[in-house]
Formats: structure tokens, sequence, C-alpha cells
């Protein structure tokens, strides 16, 4: 009988976590480069339930943003764990830029996508993964990013069932967990990508707690201190109080400077309060922020990025840019959301006609074609005369709108970004552990 | 050393339940293995038992000892229970299902419970504070922890079991029964006595839920819509629910047997025992 030394050669220690250590290693059959994670197993406990919860999910979730698990080798002693390859985790890979962990804004919406896209496709086989984490996060050479380390995760079905509240590192832990929620579902896993997703423009973790409720005052001097008109029923969970400070909600901008300003409206959408009006991973891959989206320069340690022209860079739209006040804001806030309704509409159409593709380019041509379609539809709707003005001027604001995100864009690592850097830089290390491990 | 390698169809994602084939369901392992069906079904359904009275004991949700239960049976069509005892795999599978469902269960209060219940089944009375001490705590220990890493194995870690409780309730509740609690009970046992039988092997859970319903509405004569027939809205066969029923109404005309071999070496003597006593009635047939 075959052992895992006779099929896979192992090379150098990756890392060590809890109840793994992974190695890198390569197959003797094909000379395949790979990841093997190997689990002891324990004589009192059995197999791990991180290694069997694992292991029964990673096998049948075959994405291309989603680790690949390619082989089980179980021997007295040890389990091993047999994963493709990848370079690195996207803490690590934060770590090592040189712009203090921030991701220069194309590739941080490429890494972003992709994230989604792994999500998706778990929520969609009724699997939630449960501890989503920069350090979770696998990305290689080709700028691929893929979700690994299900040791957490956890299938779903009707009904929901009481799951343990004691998942998702604290950081990226959703409030409605915080508060000792049981009955959660995939909003869970959208709290955590929309922290992922100011991490990646700000180069610092967005909730750096220290304690359960630590972590929650840290949201609400963001997000506001909630009440019930904003969350329904959140009074009715198990660590409720009544008596906690009350802050007001800031602009995220103020957080996230890099994100222009449709990013900001899906950074909201997927930091809500109440877990039912957390976006879905479906519906954040089809808002207007991902529009544009284009594959950024491939190599993890290429050129720097900022030297890739991006549509932020382009002379003409420094121009002309105008204080808009909150009327203008509303404005553009309802025509954003028209569109989105709209494309929501389309997509679901289209998707009845066709598969979800998972190729980039038919993502991007599908979008065109919405993008296409949904001007088309603005246009007719809005024939009369009056209300083409009044277009012309919600286009106008648009572009002023833009305008504004852009420059911010610009200023990027401005001084406000620096002072609150330093303020949560002893906290970043903390979290350690590649991302294959438990 | 054990080794397992699991290949999948990669075409398909199987978190769904899944279901056996005709041949799979006739020939199993222990049939090919010489073991009569009618004491395979009979072991079956005693591991069952077992894991159900174990899972009231030890307070597990009804889902873990669900879970557990399909684990057995799903098992045993992938090997002989002549290859291991139907106690360790029904330890083995409460140990397992008390992880995949999440459930806090310590290997001590397992092994207790299950020495008390073999105990009580073989009709011997032993003094409680006796049981998780010495040579046969760690024997059962052990057979539990190798029960589990052979369903492990056996399934290649497929151990997710999606369970038809939820579907039942929602089809109770949009044939507006909910409010019918015997029959909701009913329907209920018949989801949990239905475990014994291998038709959590052979039938998706939905098409579960719909049979029990089926039957629990017979049992108390209500009718339930005909135009359009109820089932066909949930996308269920009539015929796959009446062979359901029929599985079911059959489990309860069955007189369980006593003394049935839980280890290996009292299978064997078992075994033996039978082909003794057969070998002796034909020879007196004969003229």
């Amino acid at each position: 009988m075959a052992s895992a030394a006779d099929k896979y050669i192992r090379l150098e220690k990756l890392g060590e976590g809890t109840y793994a250590t992974v190695y890198k290693g390569k197959a003797v059959n094909t000379g395949e480069i790979l990841a093997l994670k190997e689990i002891n197993l324990d004589v009192e406990e059995g197999a791990p339930s991180t290694a069997i919860r694992e292991i029964s999910l990673m096998k049948e979730l075959r994405h291309p943003n989603i680790v690949r698990l390619h082989d089980v080798i179980h021997t007295e002693k040890t389990l091993t764990l047999v994963f493709e390859f990848m370079d690195q985790d996207l803490k690590k890979y934060m770590d090592t830029l040189n712009t203090q962990g921030m991701i220069e804004p194309q590739r941080a919406k490429w890494f972003m996508f992709q994230l989604l896209r792994g999500i998706a496709f778990c929520h969609d086989n009724r699997v939630l993964h449960r501890d989503l984490k920069p350090q979770n996060l696998l990305i290689n050479q080709k700028l691929e990013l893929k979700l690994g380390d299900f040791g957490l995760a956890r299938a779903f079905g009707i009904p929901v069932n009481t799951f343990s509240n004691e998942v998702v590192t604290l950081w990226y832990r959703a409030p409605d967990v915080l508060l000792g929620s049981r009955n959660y579902s995939t909003s869970i896993d959208i709290w955590s990508a929309g922290c992922i997703f100011a991490e990646m423009y700000s180069g610092k973790p967005l909730f750096p707690g220290k304690t359960n409720e630590d972590q929650l005052q840290k949201i609400f001097k963001l997000l506001g201190t909630p009440n019930e008109q904003i969350w329904p029923r959140m009074s009715e969970l198990p660590e409720f109080r009544a008596d906690w400070p009350r802050h007001l909600r800031q602009h995220l901008q103020t957080r996230v400077p890099a994100l222009d300003y449709t990013g900001i409206d899906l950074l909201g959408r997927m930091l809500m309060y109440d877990p039912t009006q957390r976006i879905s991973a479906k519906d954040a891959l089809q808002h207007v922020f991902f529009n544009d989206i284009t594959m950024p320069h491939p190599g993890l340690h290429g050129p720097y990025p900022h030297s890739i022209p991006s549509p932020a860079m382009t002379p003409q739209r420094h121009n002309g840019v105008a204080a808009v006040n909150a009327a203008n804001t509303a404005a553009y806030m309802n025509q954003l959301q028209q569109q989105q309704q709209q494309q929501q509409q389309i997509a679901v159409q289209q998707q009845l006609q066709q598969p979800t593709p998972h190729v980039l380019l038919q993502q991007q041509q599908l979008l065109q074609q919405q993008q296409a379609f949904q001007n088309q539809q603005v246009l007719q709707a809005q024939a009369q005369v009056l209300q083409q003005q009044q277009q012309a001027l919600q286009q106008q604001i648009h572009a002023q709108q833009q305008q504004q995100a852009f420059m911010m864009n610009g200023r990027g690592a401005g001084s406000l970004q620096d002072a609150a850097m330093s303020m949560d830089a002893a906290q970043q290390g903390g979290m350690g552990g590649q991302g294959y491990m438990g | 050393m054990a080794v397992l390698s699991f290949a999948v169809d990669p075409s398909k994602l199987s978190l769904q339940n899944s279901v056996l084939t005709l041949a799979q369901l006739e020939c199993t392992p222990s049939a090919d293995d010489g073991l009569p069906t009618a004491l395979e079904q009979e072991l079956r359904a005693l591991g069952c038992e077992f894991i159900q009275s174990a899972g009231s004991l030890l307070r597990l949700p009804q889902v873990a000892m669900a879970t557990a239960q399909v684990l057995l049976q799903r098992y045993y069509y992938t090997a002989s229970l002549k290859l291991a005892s139907i106690l360790d795999i029904a330890m083995g599978a409460v140990f397992l299902a008390a992880k995949v469902e999440e459930q806090q269960c310590r290997v001590k209060d397992i092994v207790n419970v299950f020495c008390w219940l073999i105990d009580t089944y073989r009709g011997i009375t032993t003094r409680v504070e006796t049981y998780a001490i010495g040579a046969r705590f760690n024997e059962l220990k052990e057979g539990m922890a190798a029960g589990e890493m052979r369903i492990l194995c056996k399934l290649g870690f497929n151990v997710q079991v999606q369970q038809p409780h939820g579907f039942m309730i929602n089809y109770m509740q949009s044939l507006d029964l909910a409010e019918n609690e015997e029959l909701a009970q009913t329907a209920w046992n018949y989801l949990n006595d239905g475990l014994r039988t291998h038709i959590y092997v052979c039938y998706q859970p939905s098409t579960i839920a719909g049979a029990a319903i089926y039957l629990a509405a017979r049992m108390h004569g209500v009718k339930l819509p005909t135009a359009p027939p109820w089932w066909e809205v949930f996308d269920i066969e009539l015929t796959d629910m009446e062979d359901i029923a029929g599985h079911l109404v059959a489990l309860y005309s069955r007189t369980p047997s006593t003394g049935l071999p839980l280890t290996l070496d009292e299978l064997e003597r078992y075994v033996d025992q039978i082909e003794a006593q057969e070998r002796l009635a034909s020879a007196t047939l004969k003229p």
C-alpha cells in the first residue's frame, strides 16, 4: 500500500497551526508542487472536527476561487490533506507592500471580485465559510485569489440549525454573532468580506478589537450605535445591552479614503447591522462598483501598479471639481439604486437563459450588455423633456461625485490615514498563521 | 496502514445525500460475505436503536442522532458486518455525528452510555459508578475511535447528511397542517423511526418528508388536496411515497429479536449456530 511518502515528497515547512503543520510538497508522479497539511490524530478525541468539516466540504467545492483539495491520505497517526499550492496569503502579501499594506485600487478590486465569487459559490452550495480573514485568502503569481481553510465551515440546510457562535476571528466577526446570535446564515461571511474589503484599500484592519466588547465598540464608533429602527429585533439577542454609549455614524470614506464612491456604497451594503439587509455575494458581484472590472497586471512582485494607467488617473477627470451638497448626494443615491435594481433584474433574466460564466471575459461582456440594455431602458423611461433635463443634471452630479471620489483616490495615503495607521499598527501581528491552518 | 484516496465525479456536487442504486441495495457487502439478509436487517435496526437511545441519554438533538443513523446505514453499504462490529460503528457514528452537527459530547459520556445500553440489552444490571474504568472502558473507547475512522474512510469523508425534518415542516405549513399537532407528531415519528430502514439511503430528504406526511394523513384520515395532487406541487412521485410508506408500515409489524450478536466474535458464533441449525433442518427433512 502507498503512504503519503510514496505519492508526495515533503519539501520545506510552510507554517504551523494549532492542529496541523503545512509543508510544501511535490507529487512523485507529476512533479506538481502542492501544499501538504499534516494533521496529527489524537487518540482521545479521534479525528479533529475541523479536519472532518474541511475535508467533507472542500472536496465537493470545485471553483477557481476556492483552494482545491486534491487528495487525502490517512495513516494510523496522521491525516494529510493535499491542496493546490498557493504562493502566499493576503495578510502576508499586504505586509510586504511598501505602501503600508494598501493594495493598489485596481488590484484590490480584482481581489475583491474574486473573493465575492468564491463566497457566492460556497453559498450557492449551502456552505458557510465562517472564518474569512486575510490569512485564509490565498493568492498566487497570477493574481488569483482563493478561499482556504474551511476548518470552521459548515453546511447549512433548512431549517437553519443553531450553530456555534464561536466562529470567525474577532476582527471579522459580524455584530449579530458578537451579540450571541446562533441562527446566522450567509450574511456572516459578507460582513467578514466587507472588513477585508476596507482593509485592502486602507492597509489596516477596519475593526481590530481586543475583546468581544471592545470589538462591538469599535464597530459602533464607525457605524453608529445600532437601534431597533435600523436593526429590528436586535434587542432580542442574548448579549444586547440598553446602556451602550451612543455613537453617531461616521462616513465610511473617512476610514477608507482610497475607495471611490461606488465602492463606499458597496462597503456600506456589506456592513449593514441587520443581517437580513446585508447584500448577498451574488448581488455584490452585480454592483456598479464592478462595472469597470479589469484584470490588473499579473505578477505579485511586478512594477508597483501605480504605473498602470487607471481610469482614475486620466487628466480630464480632475477638471472642474465642485462641491456636492447633500441634496445632490441623495439624488445620486437614488440613481444608483435604480441602476442596481434594473441590473439585477437583467442579471436574473440572463442567468435563466445561460449558466453563470466563470471566465472574467464573459463576465465583462455580460456587464457591458447589461449596461447597454439598461441605458436604453433609462432613455425610454425618461422620454419627456423635463425628465431629460433632470437626468442631465443627475449625470452632471454623478460626474462631480466621481471626480470628488477620484480626487480623494489620488491623494490616497494622506495624513488622515497615517494617523490612524500608527494607532492600529501594534495590533496587526496578533493573529498569524498560514491560510491552510486551523 | 490504511490509505484512503477518493475520486469524485467532478461534474456533480454531492453535498446532497448520495442515493444508492438498486444493485447496491440488493447486494450488500455483508450479503456478499454470506450473512443472511434478515440478520443484516435486524443488526442495522439494532445499531440504529442503540444510536437513538444513546442520543436521548446524551441529550443530543434529534438531528445528530439522525445523522449518526444515516452514517451507519451508509457505512454498511460499503463494508461488511463481519469487518467491523455493529457496536463499534454505532458508537463511532454517534461520536462522528456529534462533531459534524457541532454538539459538545465527551468521549467518556458516549462510552458510559453505550456500556449501560449493552448491559441492559443483555439483561445484565451493573452498578453505574463502576462503568468508566478498566479494560472494558478502554476496549469500548478504542472500538469507537476505530469505528469513526472506518466510517470516515469508507465514506470518503462524505459525512454531511441532509435531513428531511425541515422539508416536512415546510410542506406541512404550506398544506395548512401545522396546527394539527397529532398529525405533525405522527409524521415526525415516521421520519425518526424510518432511520432504521434503508429509505434514507434510497430517497432524497424531500421525498421522505412527503412520504411521512402522506402516511400520517392516511393514518389520521386527513384529506389532502388532490386537484392538483399535493405531492406534484412539491415535485414528489406518488410511487416513491408509496414505497417509503410500505417500508415504514413494515417496520411496525416487525418483532425485534433478542440476543443479537454485538461484537465480531459473537457474530461469528451466531452465524455458525444458524448454519448448524439449517444443516440439522435439511438433514431431518431428507428421507
